[in-house]
């Protein structure tokens, strides 16, 4: 299997940006070469998205993602995947269930190679708090991802705030834990602190410094290196990305920034997400000197 | 796949022992990410201005069929958004040679969204806020039966 050494942050992409395109005009191998192009080596999928037969995938199905791996120099980084507790309509799911599912996600994360997923905790108000039982489900899953060798991992996004109450609450379930197999993964909107005129800004939202990471590097496994806006000159115009590059190489942090886009206009006709994720790693290599 | 959630290719009469009993067409999932069958909200379909209700829709999803019912309970069964479902009409006689026009409402729950946002989705109107991630819940084709 494939290996990239190089310490430091790494450059990967979120295939998730190839959203209004994959199944369409672009497979699993069309992002795997666009990424292979870019000379990154990371990347995150979302099972639900990217696995064929999800969540029960062929064994020939698995023997085409490694040699996908194989071919395009690519390590599968992050697997995204929900915990899908409010998924009937009537009840919730009970923690057992809940479980069931997150464990079955660990054991299919595993035979694809990753070690970090991006857990999505079912959330339950605009805050974006996780459901009030969280703790109980990720603490019945942890023998299993101790076993596998993987960090689950929440998303800080956008109007969370890395010195908020669901970050301190996180940070103190690991201290309390003392477990290797929980963490954080840190989506750069949080550092967000340009908007353009008259767009709309959530009122919960306060932006970050990029020092505010230094703190929390210690469970910070993966960050979505969202971007909004690359100019022609191959600059991010509303995130601070050459403070928060330089943040995590002087302090040391190993780990991949995977490119995710989230813009509504990938969705218009023409739109190519492959050119808007091609400037950002211009950036990106420009900054981590790959 | 065709961008459009309505798919050109799929639609064409059902014939059981000889007699056409409906018409069946395909769907595809307008969303970044698979959904279990019981997040679906399957709707109303007009052909032709003529009113069908979803009871009368069979959805058939990796070659098995599921009823309304079996789908709102089922959160094991998973719909990957490469794959594409085929909806199955029961209408005796099938629809005639030539154009018919589709209008069909179905929706999914964002099942990691605070629940208090599933009450208000409707399958047959569009959100308040069309958000192009989640695609439309009503869409529209016109298509020929040969």
């Amino acid at each position: 299997m494939y290996r990239y050494d190089r310490k430091g942050p790494k450059r990967g992409v979120a295939l998730y940006s190839y959203s209004a395109e994959f199944g369409l005009t672009k497979n699993l191998e069309d992002c795997f070469e666009d990424v292979c192009d870019m000379g990154a080596h990371g990347i995150e999928i979302l099972a639900n998205t990217h696995i064929e037969n999800y969540p029960y995938p062929t064994d020939e199905w698995v023997d085409r993602w490694f040699r996908l791996c194989d071919k395009y120099e690519i390590v599968p980084v992050e697997y995204g995947h929900w915990i899908d507790s409010h998924v009937l309509g009537g009840r919730e799911l009970t923690t057992e269930e809940s479980v069931e599912m997150l464990c079955r996600d660990l054991r299919l994360a595993h035979r694809l190679g990753f070690t970090v997923m991006r857990t999505k905790m079912p959330v339950i108000n605009g805050a974006l708090e996780p459901v009030e039982n969280w703790r109980e489900i990720i603490s019945a899953a942890l023998p299993l991802a101790e076993e596998l060798g993987i960090v689950m991992c929440p998303e800080i996004h956008t109007p969370s705030n890395l010195k908020g109450k669901m970050v301190s609450e996180y940070v103190d379930f690991i201290n309390k834990t003392g477990t290797k197999n929980f963490g954080l993964n840190i989506d750069f909107s949080v550092f967000r602190s340009r908007f353009g005129e008259g767009e709309w800004v959530d009122p919960q939202y306060k932006a970050n410094e990029p020092e505010d990471i230094i703190p929390l590097l210690p469970y910070i496994y993966c960050c979505h290196a969202k971007f909004i806006h690359m100019s022609d000159d191959f600059e991010e115009t509303t995130i601070p990305y050459p403070e928060i590059v330089k943040i995590l190489q002087d302090h040391g942090w190993d780990g991949y920034l995977l490119s995710e886009y989230e813009g509504a206009d990938k969705y218009d006709p023409g739109y190519e997400v492959g050119a808007t994720l091609r400037k950002q790693h211009i950036m990106l290599k420009r900054l981590i000197g790959d | 796949m065709e961008r459009e959630v309505i798919q050109s290719v799929g639609f064409r009469n059902i014939k059981e022992n000889g007699e056409i009993t409906g018409f069946r067409f395909k769907v595809r999932l307008p969303y970044y990410r698979g959904v279990y069958l019981s997040q679906l909200r399957p709707g109303t379909l007009f052909v032709d201005g003529e009113k069908i209700e979803k009871e009368n829709i069979v959805w058939c999803l990796g070659g098995e069929d599921y009823t309304n019912e079996e789908m709102a309970v089922d959160f094991r069964t998973h719909w990957t958004p490469t794959d594409l479902a085929v909806l199955k009409v029961k209408k005796p006689g099938g629809l005639s040679q030539g154009y018919h026009h589709l209008k069909y409402g179905y929706c999914f729950t964002s099942s990691y969204m605070p629940p208090m946002m599933q009450e208000s989705l409707d399958p047959d109107k569009e959100n308040f806020v069309i958000l192009p991630e989640f695609g439309h819940h009503v869409n529209e084709r016109t298509l020929i039966i040969v």
